[in-house]
């Protein structure tokens, strides 16, 4: 990330999407950017804050996305223009304010949300579509296909909302938030108004039902003026065998398919970029001159059944036509789409004989990769205090004995469902809501329920979801304890700063609010341990469970192992005693490495004893605590220098 | 709770995976400790076993020694074992050489010991004349619960002197002194389970190192035990105030257990906690730990002294030098408490062939 402020308008520059998207705010006199950290969407407030300097703006990380977008809807309304970015599921917390924000519309400021969605799930903990968002709440929605085309809609996408008086959704994908592209920058604009927002002047919803009608006719005008940008473009032949209605990426992919198979005399692409509303005129003329339609968009088949449902309303003059996609399965439901599946699915509709791969080489593929390619699966960083703390919290609740559940949330630590957290977290869904369901659990108690209950958060989750749910479990005196794994860090998505830290997105202090203060504050006990040291962090533990009676509190304070790696690393040179070593007898069996999971601790199958990967392992130390032959060794770096 | 052959759905060979379906999730263990302390997989803490972890080793020591394992059987144990030492079984007091009536003279007991101390005295005389050079006992531990503790001298064998009425699994101490790299002499307090778990020990294939060193084991008579948290919990509920000194369980017809504290002693109906005694020892045949060197019990009708079994040379040894010594003084115990002895210990072999069939 770098300070697109220094890009020189007119000569060309490689751009990520999320560049590219950070570049068109700033080109259109952006003034107030605000985020919570989410892939594929973070690079976008991270190179806008890199950027805020020199481009007089405002970016902030909030603590969340609602606040996100409420705070730059509050810009919006003083006529600054605001923009607030996020991957789906923050469009999910955001999602209450924008149904009202609709109704209410936004400010002279042109107002736009971002939302990177993530199809295959490739960092998420669903796969959300989040372009419902524009349906459910009459919003236009804008999905650009390459890094130029993103730039240039988001200008686009600030004059909408200025002529409308309402939020306007532009939505990518990780294919195109992450891929890098040539484009050419414009300029920057010059002043900014003052930001006023006349007393005279409110915001709000009511009455509810005419302001809904307004809502539409807005929606309505924006169709008409989008109908006039060219971010809709048809190419193909005049009388395509096979239209492909796409958008995004797959956009690219169908056009890309096309070309593999040689198809472009029979197929053509409808390539929509302002999806919501449905270009109506442009629909009509292109159903108009096929039999054959193909749908491609990710994830779920939002144009799809919107074109379809659009077609019903307009059959008599279209007459009958068959609809591929999703719904016939010439298209998954799940999943990304890519140029080889386009191709599957065109070459089956047109029956041109095509295959991906040659068959025999497909099948010696597979089988090498059977063989050969290692399983890799998620795993913790070595050094990683999560790692440790899941081991006392295993070890813990198995001494308690009362089969107790671990309620987990988003994060690194979402990893505790894994091996690498073994297997230990019994629930994760989305930000906050291992709190939730523990203090549901909390109250069961009057039924009978006797399982203990651990909630896991992270520091950055804490303040961006938590709260409330704890103001609840004290105030219902739900039972249970509550581990704040406080690493310093937002780790998951690029250590980007929390309240936690006190540091802000410009890099300059915040004011810090800690975890022990909100615990205070609410009359909370707590405790504060290193998870670094298992022995007293599982006493603690073992003191919280035996303790009941509402919520508890144990804060894990350990910095991340790749933030302490940047502010000198670990302490430790970790050596095995290979004599001492067990190796695979009974009394051990390679507890290090197979159970513990260390990425920094292998197993030799020739001498059978364990040894420490010397270019993995941190020397944070905490192995030398589980060895149970006391052969690994800590030994402190300057002694080894010396 | 479940049968232990229901609970087992299809066949292992893993020992860990066979330790935990037919004992440990099956509610029958009876934190011995003899699991405990031979690898990483098996905790113990405040009282009670856990494995979160599965080893997956299909040759291993720790379902061996289990006492409450399924295969083989307690009795076809037990029955090896006797005969491994040259001792016909003999229910149902086990192998003996002598039966005494016991008290050890030195003042340094009183209000330390049980009854006759004569355990204590033996194990600070085995000490003294090296025939072990540490000691496994069992002592209440920083929660109040009891684990194992490894001592030198006198004054660590009184410390730990007194019954405690609860499980404390000091067989993982045992198992982490034979881990160390040293050859000296260790020696045993324990419960019959744990001397059963011993005599076990000795006989691994894979445990030369118990042979080798494990040299006494001292037998207490039991008749059941109870689970740590249960007896803590139990003492909160009737309001005992403070840790508990002492534990009694007078003879009867009193049916009371008695509890003293630094303030107070105090009464619990002996109902109350029976319902609180660990499920597993119902299926433990042996009162008077058969398979020890020594077994040393109360004297029904005497306060303050003990019943002793002499039941190997070792056992023999060293009470002849205790008596040689005038720190023991013996007494022919009277044929009516035999007779009680003997009754007593028989309806717990009943008891637990009983539960063994069922399961």
């Amino acid at each position: 990330m770098a300070d697109l402020t220094k890009l020189i308008p007119g000569q060309i520059a490689l751009l990520q999407g999320n560049e590219a998207i950070a570049r068109g705010a700033l080109e259109a006199g952006v003034a107030f950017c605000a985020a919570y950290p989410g892939n594929p969407s973070s690079e976008i407030l991270e190179t806008l804050a890199e950027s805020a300097d020199s481009a007089g703006i405002y970016a902030e990380w909030s603590v969340n996305e609602k606040v996100a977008l409420e705070s730059a809807a509050a810009a919006s309304f003083t006529g600054l223009r605001a923009m607030a970015s996020m991957k789906q599921n923050g469009v999910n917390v955001a999602q209450d304010f924008i149904c009202n924000l609709t109704i209410s519309g936004s400010g002279p400021g042109g107002l736009v949300l971002i939302t990177c969605d993530d199809p295959s799930s490739i960092s998420s903990t669903n796969e959300q579509d989040a372009r419902f968002i524009a349906r459910l709440a009459d919003l236009p929605l804008l999905e650009p296909s390459t890094p130029a085309e993103a730039l240039a809609m988001v200008k686009f996408a600030f004059e909408l909302s200025e002529e409308i008086r309402n939020l306007v959704v532009l939505r990518s994908v990780s294919r195109l938030s992450h891929t890098r592209a040539g484009l050419v920058p414009g300029k920057l604009p010059g002043e900014r108004p003052k930001p006023y927002w006349d007393p005279k002047t409110s915001y709000f919803t009511m009455p509810v039902v005419p302001m809904h009608q307004k809502m539409h006719q807005k929606l309505a005008r924006a169709g008409q003026i989008m109908a006039q940008t060219g971010f809709n473009r048809y190419e193909g032949p005049e009388l395509p065998e096979l239209l492909i209605i796409a958008s995004g990426s797959s956009a690219l992919y169908a056009s890309e398919a096309i070309a593999l198979l040689k198809a472009d005399q029979k197929a053509g692409v409808l390539k929509l970029g302002c999806t919501w509303p449905l270009p109506a005129e442009m629909l009509l003329e292109h159903l108009a001159k096929t039999e054959q339609v193909l749908f491609a968009e990710e994830v779920d088949p939002f144009l799809e059944s919107e074109i379809k449902a659009f077609y019903a309303q307009n059959v008599t003059q279209l007459g009958i036509k068959r609809f591929f996609g999703k719904a016939s399965g010439s298209l998954a439901s799940t999943g990304e789409n890519s140029p080889g599946k386009l191709a599957a699915a065109i070459a089956g509709i047109l029956g041109i004989d095509w295959r991906a791969l040659d068959k025999d080489y497909a099948d010696k593929a597979t089988a090498l990769v059977t063989a050969l390619v290692p399983p890799r699966e998620f795993g913790f960083c070595p050094g990683c205090p999560h790692r440790a703390s899941y081991w006392a919290i295993k070890q813990t609740l198995a001494v308690d004995g009362r089969q107790g559940l671990v309620s987990g949330d988003i994060g690194c630590y979402s990893l505790g469902v894994l091996p690498t957290g073994f297997r230990r977290v019994n629930s994760v869904h989305c930000m906050g809501s291992g709190l939730g369901i523990s203090s549901g659990l909390g109250q069961l108690g009057r039924f009978g329920f006797n399982q203990p209950v651990v909630s896991v958060v992270g520091d950055s989750t804490f303040y961006h979801a938590a709260l409330p749910a704890m103001v609840n479990a004290r105030w219902n005196q739900a039972d249970y304890v509550l581990c704040v794994l406080d690493n310093s860090a937002t780790a998951m998505t690029g250590f980007q700063p929390h309240p936690g830290t006190g540091q802000t997105a410009s890099g300059q202090g915040g004011c810090k609010v800690d975890v022990e203060s909100m615990c205070q504050a609410l009359g909370l006990s707590y405790r504060i341990v290193d998870p670094y040291d298992l022995t007293a962090t599982q006493e603690a533990l073992y003191d919280a469970l035996q303790e009941g009676g509402g919520l508890r509190v144990l804060i894990f304070r350990r910095v991340c192992a790749l933030v302490q790696g940047r502010q000198g690393g670990h302490p430790y040179r970790m050596q095995i005693d290979q004599e001492a070593c067990r190796g695979q007898e009974c009394g051990c069996n390679r507890f290090c490495s197979r159970v513990f999971r260390c990425p920094g601790l292998v197993f030799d199958e020739a001498s059978g004893v364990a040894a420490v990967d010397e270019v993995t392992c941190v020397g944070c130390g905490v192995c030398a605590q589980i060895c149970p032959a006391g052969a690994i060794v800590a030994q402190p770096k300057e002694e080894v220098a010396a | 709770m479940a049968k232990a052959s229901q609970v087992q759905r299809k066949p292992t060979a893993a020992r860990l995976e066979r330790l935990k379906t037919e004992v440990l999730d099956s509610g029958l263990c009876v934190a011995c400790g003899a699991c405990v302390g031979l690898c990483p997989h098996v905790l113990f803490y405040d009282g009670q076993v856990a494995a979160p972890d599965d080893c997956g080793l299909d040759q291993g020591r720790c379902y061996d020694l289990c006492p409450q394992a399924l295969e083989p059987n307690q009795e076809t144990r037990r029955k090896g074992l006797h005969a491994l030492a040259g001792q016909e079984p003999n229910p149902p007091l086990g192998p003996y050489q002598a039966v005494w009536q016991a008290k050890a003279k030195s003042p340094d007991l009183a209000g330390r010991v049980q009854y006759g101390g004569v355990v204590s005295e033996l194990m600070c005389l085995a000490l003294d004349m090296e025939v072990v050079e540490e000691a496994v006992l069992t002592k209440a531990g920083r929660r109040g619960a009891p684990e194992g503790v490894r001592v030198r001298e006198r004054a660590g064998v009184l410390e730990a002197a007194g019954s405690i009425y609860a499980a404390g699994a000091s067989l993982a101490a045992l198992n982490l002194a034979l881990a160390e790299d040293s050859s000296h002499k260790l020696g045993l307090v324990g419960l019959p389970c744990q001397a059963l778990a011993a005599a076990a020990m000795k006989a691994h294939q894979a445990y030369p190192a118990a042979a080798k060193r494990l040299s006494l084991v001292i037998g207490l008579f039991c008749t059941w035990n109870l689970p740590a948290r249960g007896l803590r919990a139990l003492l909160a509920a009737e309001g005992v105030d403070g840790p508990a000194r002492k534990y009694d369980i007078p003879p009867p017809p009193a049916e009371v257990f008695l509890v003293e504290t630094a303030s107070a002693s105090q009464e619990i109906p002996l109902a109350k906690v029976r319902e609180k005694t660990l499920p597993g020892c119902a299926h433990c045949p042996d009162m008077t730990a058969e398979l020890a060197d020594i077994s040393v019990g109360a004297m029904e009708g005497r306060p303050g002294w003990n019943t002793l079994l002499v039941r190997t040379p070792t056992g023999q040894r060293l009470v002849d030098e205790a008596v040689k010594r005038s720190l023991i003084v013996l007494e022919e115990p009277a044929q009516e408490s035999l007779k009680h002895l003997r009754a007593a210990a028989e309806g717990k072999r009943t008891r637990a062939a009983a539960a063994w069939k069922e399961r």
